[in-house]
């Protein structure tokens, strides 16, 4: 553990020399730039060096990708506003439709009588006429820039737009560079009928020693950095091999962090007795695996129940605990046969259901190429009648078949308990599917008092 | 507000310059646009559309005819005169006045435009389709006193095409109004048109005075040219021949084989020679015929090339004419190794797939689909292979 964190040390102390470099910017603020992003010096530096100073041409378009919460669009926040250049930060998923990405970017580098320039249902070359119009007015004294975020709902907007805006610079003749940011490669992207190829750059995942050191950054003021940075030493330890998503950690982090100074607050260990504080966290930890990162109990519960002493953690139950609901009891039956319709062959009905089947030998009944069970392959789509047979069946008294079952199934459906898969407005024969689990029908049988592993095909 | 402004755009400072030699003299006269005074070789057509306009105009019946023929066969043209001839034996009072509407379904944004466009030119009047249809039935079905015949042509018949074909149901329903005085020409490439896309009363009301205009000959194409130059002499005989000979086995279109002398002349002008030699055809030829896929195959990069042989070694393997890229990014791997060339990553390959999509020599897929992507070819397999192996 110590000599990790030495090697992150040294690692630090040459980080901190390289300070991002590039001549037509104020050295104090290039200088605060690069204190706010710790372990992306190189591609805060390549991205530098792309955007030139401040008065010539960039590239027109940069793609930048990489994985959740790998800091694209931060070191583009950052840099824009720590250096004051001209930009748009813009969300596609905000922007549903090509109008409001269009007025977003005039508003933002033009004020807003110019975004209202543009006529009601706007097309690209409205965009680039009021664009141009602008820029002949207010002409770009620095490179103006346009950031993208989530840029791959850009590929869904009208085929023109992405072509269009990786040529901006050409179309609207202005000093200006769209920045794309995204998860997915690039390859996914491409048109077609071909574009211009934008510049890429990778942003690479933080390695365990960059999360460390960013993670030991937001340091509690009341306790000392060592104490923090071993405190997140036992937490990537727990965590770092199911999640490198930066965010979660930190989230993580601050909500066990608590729990961890427990023992100093009572007084039972000192913050030097790393060994006695990590006997105290750990399972601390392994059980908020099974609860906070799925958020299956939510964060102020979580943090509800580490005041409460008496109360153990995940005694309380989590969302998909709640799987019980309440039926009326011929949806109960329907639902079971719904289920045994969907997991068994309809080749098997008649053993199970049919009271004197004759004699079926069991050679000819079990099928030897049948290995797989139906319960890993899914659900199958079973028709109406065959529910409703399998139905009347499993009900031991005589149900008259009224208005009512009927309602039943389809109120079913609007439960999401089944689905139907032919068309909606299929009235006869219409095929539907059961989308329960085994847990859930169990649960329901055992209210009903039917034995459904008794006729279940894969158990028998 | 005044009269409104006839459209025009601005005229030019200076008048356009005169041809200063024979060749461009030729160029001049052999410009598509310039319709010369007769049309040669379009003789028995042009008869046979007249004394049919003429008679119905004498006569004061309506009546429909279809001109049918491939591109560049001189329909348009061959009508147009007519029309001509027959406004002029109007002007002497040799047969009854007249009205000429023409209007082109290529022109309108939509087939019920017809009725506005018919309209505003018989009466001036602007008014909504609906409008202009009912003003139409009410003008076509009422008798009225002293009312002329008019003469209507549909261009580009097809694109007059709706569901219900009521457009083209009420062109060809006016002309049988006892009192409309109507005879309307329809013009349209195929000769079936009536057959395949007509329901059956809109067909028959069309009825059965039907032309077709053949292909030129390459005589025909030869005398059109000749008449066309009218003595400047400017094309060697030979040179003549063997653009005629070409187009005509090709296409026949009068068109196409004006443009092929254009350039001809052009390519003349920058070798410098006095007159167009058959060299000078050839080269024209060549450059309007020649197919420009084998060309962009041959000037591809080496990753380009190498991926169109690994899409048909994958179709050779496959015996199917459709692979996924997954399958042929395997195939380019291998033929990189063998080659001795250092094997592209999936999203090399897919660039170098992309760009040759781009251009249209593969059919692709969305890029979503990545690795399952199907490609095909959009040329023949013998294209690509004499194009690789030329080099």
């Amino acid at each position: 553990m110590c000599s990790e964190r030495n090697v992150c040390v040294v690692v630090d102390g040459v980080r901190m020399t390289a300070v991002l470099q590039q001549p037509g910017y104020d050295e104090e603020r290039l200088r605060q730039a690069a204190e706010q992003l710790p372990s992306r010096e190189v591609q805060a530096g390549m991205l530098l060096s792309l955007m030139g100073e401040p008065d010539q041409y960039s590239y027109p378009s940069i793609f930048i990708y990489g994985h959740q919460a790998s800091g694209k669009s931060y070191v583009m926040q950052v840099l824009l506003r720590e250096l004051e250049l001209p930009h748009a930060a813009v969300s596609c998923v905000e922007c549903v439709s090509a109008a409001l990405l269009f007025e977003h970017v005039l508003r933002s580098f033009f004020g807003d009588d110019a975004a209202s320039r543009l006529p009601r249902s706007p097309s690209l070359s409205d965009f680039v006429r009021v664009y141009r119009q602008q820029c002949s007015q207010s002409p770009a004294k620095q490179t103006r820039y346009i950031v993208m975020e989530k840029a791959e709902l850009l590929r869904d907007a009208d085929a023109n737009i992405l072509p269009a805006f990786l040529r901006l610079q050409e179309l609207v003749e202005d000093n200006i560079t769209v920045i794309l940011l995204s998860e997915i490669v690039w390859d996914k992207f491409r048109p077609n009928t071909g574009c211009l190829e934008p510049l890429l750059l990778h942003f690479p995942d933080y390695s365990k020693g960059e999360l460390h050191q960013i993670l030991s950054r937001d340091r509690h003021p009341s306790y000392s950095a060592e104490l923090y940075s071993s405190y997140i030493n036992i937490l990537l330890g727990v965590f770092y091999s199911v999640c490198r998503d930066l965010r979660e950690l930190r989230h993580l982090a601050a909500l066990n962090f608590s729990k961890f100074c427990e023992p100093l607050l009572e007084g039972r260990a000192k913050e030097t007795d790393t060994h006695k504080l990590w006997r105290n966290i750990e399972p601390h930890l392994k059980r908020a695996m099974q609860t906070v990162y799925l958020r299956e109990v939510s964060s102020l519960q979580w943090e509800q129940m580490q005041q409460m002493e008496e109360k153990e953690c995940g005694a309380l139950r989590g969302l998909s605990a709640h799987t019980h609901i309440e039926l009326p009891y011929y949806s109960k039956f329907l639902l079971i046969a719904a289920y045994l319709a969907s997991y068994n062959p309809a080749r098997t009905d008649k053993r199970f259901f049919v009271k004197h089947h004759g004699k079926i030998r069991k050679t000819n009944f079990l099928k030897k190429n049948e290995k797989t069970s139906n319960h890993l392959l899914g659900p199958k789509p079973f028709p109406l009648d065959r529910l409703l047979a399998i139905f009347y069946s499993v009900v031991d008294s005589r149900v008259a078949p009224s208005a009512s079952i009927f309602s039943q199934i389809s109120s079913l459906v609007t439960l999401q308990l089944l689905t139907k898969v032919s068309h909606d407005d299929q009235l006869d024969a219409p095929k539907y599917k059961c989308s329960v689990s085994m847990d859930f029908i169990c649960a329901i049988s055992r209210t009903v008092n039917f034995d459904i592993i008794k006729y279940l095909y894969d158990f028998l | 507000p005044g009269t409104p402004r006839t459209p025009s755009i601005p005229s030019r400072s200076l008048p356009a310059r005169q041809p200063a030699n024979v060749l461009e003299e030729a160029r001049t006269r052999l410009h598509v646009s310039s319709v010369p005074e007769s049309l040669p070789c379009r003789e028995q057509e042009f008869q046979d559309i007249y004394s049919f306009v003429e008679s119905k105009i004498m006569d004061g019946t309506g009546g429909c005819m279809y001109v049918s023929g491939v591109p560049g066969t001189g329909k348009t043209a061959t009508v147009h005169e007519v029309m001509r001839c027959l406004q002029q034996a109007a002007d002497v009072d040799q047969i009854p006045s007249f009205s000429f509407v023409e209007i082109n379904g290529m022109k309108m944004t939509d087939p019920h435009q017809a009725y506005v466009q018919i309209l505003q030119e018989l009466t001036g009047q602007k008014a909504t389709a609906d409008h202009a249809a009912a003003l139409l039935e009410r003008r076509f079905s009422n008798p009225a006193p002293r009312k002329e015949t008019t003469v209507l042509l549909v261009d580009e018949l097809d694109l007059l095409w709706t569901r219900k074909q009521n457009v083209m149901y009420n062109l060809f329903d006016w002309p049988t109004r006892r009192h409309a005085r109507l005879v309307v020409l329809t013009i349209a490439n195929t000769m079936d048109l009536p057959e395949r896309v007509m329901i059956n009363r809109v067909a028959s009301r069309l009825g059965l005075t039907r032309m077709s205009f053949q292909p030129y000959t390459f005589k025909q194409l030869q005398q059109i040219i000749t008449s066309r130059l009218n003595k400047v002499k400017a094309f060697e005989e030979d040179a003549l021949q063997l653009a005629s000979r070409k187009v005509a086995a090709l296409s026949g279109d009068a068109r196409r084989c004006l443009d092929i002398c254009r350039r001809a002349t052009e390519i003349c002008e920058h070798s410098a020679a006095a007159l167009v030699g058959m060299s000078h055809v050839m080269e024209a030829l060549d450059e309007m015929f020649s197919s420009a896929y084998v060309a962009a195959i041959r000037s591809a990069s080496l990753q380009e090339q190498l991926f169109l042989r690994a899409v048909i070694a994958e179709f050779r393997r496959l015996g199917l004419e459709e692979a996924t890229f997954q399958q042929v990014l395997l195939q380019h791997q291998a033929l990189c190794r063998v080659e001795g060339v250092q094997p592209v990553g999936v999203s090399e390959g897919l660039a170098v797939c992309q760009r040759l999509g781009a251009c249209r020599l593969l059919l692709l897929e969305s890029s979503r689909l990545g690795l399952l992507m199907r490609v095909r070819l959009n040329v023949s397999q013998d294209d690509v292979l004499y194009a690789l192996k030329a080099d």
